[in-house]
């Protein structure tokens, strides 16, 4: 007994941790480590964006978006030529690289990899995956500028392509711009899509912008939406240029009536939309 | 060896020491131009790259006059408007930087080395970037807290990356216009 008793003391933490640990064992062998997986998810998960699944699903999306989308152009196209629309040749484009940016940082510009050579004329309009970019401000035999959305001296008609206010965009240095409406109680909401309006002079009706991240309807003298840009504008290597003839000038007669001097007619509103350069 | 022989060639001919000392200071500018597009890695912070032009104006004024630093100020505004905008201009901020830069090395707070070129270069950056925003502010199409926080962000980063950038100009532009006076002071 004493002996016991002896072993017993002088063995007695070892036994107990032993033990311990393995009855833990064997806890987790029974449960087939749920604990441990439980755990692991729960150190790892701020890691792990689950990228497959989000890619795989963005795929699915994107698919059906284009489906609908060819469904819709067919169907446009038919009730087109049911009313008798002159539908527009269809236009060529540019892909060029992108070589460089702005020259100084007010400015947010693209130098492109193609000039008059290749086609590309002030004016034109810029593309890249997402949507419009910018437009086309000079261009030499085998370069040109680009004037970004994303520059604040850039203001481009648009409209909110669910509810049909207008306003125009006004670029923020950054991925984002403000959108000043016309209408002091648009309708308009987190989300909505942005496209270029068929009042603007200088962009095609219907080319896509970005969408609305939130909402200020309380700004004065306007009420404002801050977009975000769909294009991601700091890392392009590509853009697709679509020649575009931006030029209706409206010029003040003497008598005080406004003279068209080209041959398109765009409403007079499309005016306060002019971009400052 | 061969670099010594050059020299000594010019030595003799002072028309041809002065076109080739222009020869090189004008690519040297010509190569700030091109670089001044470019954003490559490593080279930039948030988009915002060293304001190249602004170095060279830096490094040119160093060693000259408040008059010969105005007028590379000029000369090199000009060519930066002609590349972004001409309003608001550039040749102001870079005018000021060449006087500034000039006239601060007669006084020698400065021992001469590339240390404190960096150290110009960063403060030049800061009152050229600040000169811009005034002019912006006075031309009133943008709203004055988007200009200055906007102007925080790059005085900052073209400040932090010109003055890094600030030696590889002036090391051998420094050089070879100390050997071309020296050729001068010979013959």
């Amino acid at each position: 007994m004493f002996t016991l008793r002896r072993w017993w003391d002088r063995h007695r933490l070892q036994i107990i941790l032993t033990s311990l640990a393995l009855g833990s064992a064997a806890f987790l062998r029974q449960t087939e480590g749920a604990v441990l997986y439980e755990a692991y998810r729960l150190v790892t998960f701020p890691f792990q964006p689950n990228l497959e699944r989000k890619a795989a699903l963005e795929n699915a999306q994107v698919q059906e978006l284009q489906q609908r989308l060819t469904e819709l152009e067919s169907q446009n196209q038919q009730l087109r030529s049911i009313v008798g629309y002159v539908s527009e040749t269809k236009k060529s484009q540019i892909t060029a690289p992108v070589v460089g940016r702005s020259a100084d940082h007010w400015w947010q510009h693209l130098i492109l990899g193609r000039g008059t050579q290749g086609g590309v004329q002030p004016g034109s309009i810029v593309m890249a995956p997402g949507g419009v970019v910018g437009r086309v401000i000079s261009a030499t035999p085998n370069t040109s500028r680009v004037l970004l959305l994303s520059d604040p001296s850039s203001r481009v008609g648009a409209t909110v392509s669910r509810s049909r206010n207008m306003g125009y965009v006004r670029g923020q240095t950054s991925n984002r711009a403000v959108m000043e409406f016309f209408d002091k109680l648009p309708d308009v909401r987190q989300g909505d899509v942005i496209t270029t309006s068929s009042l603007s002079k200088l962009f095609p009706a219907g080319l896509p912008i970005g969408r609305v991240q939130s909402v200020n309807l309380n700004k004065s003298p306007a009420p404002e939406a801050i977009i975000e840009l769909s294009t991601p504008i700091s890392f392009l290597e590509w853009a697709v240029v679509y020649p575009h003839k931006p030029a209706v000038q409206f010029k003040l007669s003497p008598s005080g009536q406004a003279i068209e001097k080209s041959a398109e007619s765009v409403p007079a509103q499309s005016d306060q939309i002019e971009p400052q350069l | 060896m061969r670099n010594e022989s050059l020299f000594e060639r010019l030595q003799d001919r002072p028309f041809a020491r002065v076109l080739v000392n222009c020869a090189v200071t004008v690519l040297s500018v010509l190569l700030c131009s091109i670089i001044l597009p470019t954003r490559l890695p490593g080279m930039e912070i948030a988009g915002i790259g060293p304001n190249w032009l602004l170095i060279w104006v830096v490094v040119w004024s160093v060693k000259r006059s408040m008059f010969q630093g105005a007028l590379a100020g000029l000369a090199l505004g000009l060519i930066q408007d002609g590349m972004t905008a001409y309003t608001p201009t550039h040749v102001i901020s870079l005018m000021l930087v060449g006087i500034l830069t000039a006239r601060l090395r007669k006084e020698r707070y400065l021992r001469e080395d590339f240390i404190s070129v960096a150290l110009i270069a960063f403060a030049m950056a800061v009152i050229a970037e600040t000169v811009m925003a005034i002019q912006y502010s006075i031309q009133g199409d943008r709203s004055l807290v988007e200009i200055w926080t906007y102007h925080q962000l790059i005085a900052l980063g073209s400040a932090v990356l010109s003055s890094l950038w600030a030696p590889v100009i002036y090391f051998p532009l420094n050089r070879w216009w100390q050997q071309m006076s020296l050729l001068e002071q010979q013959s």
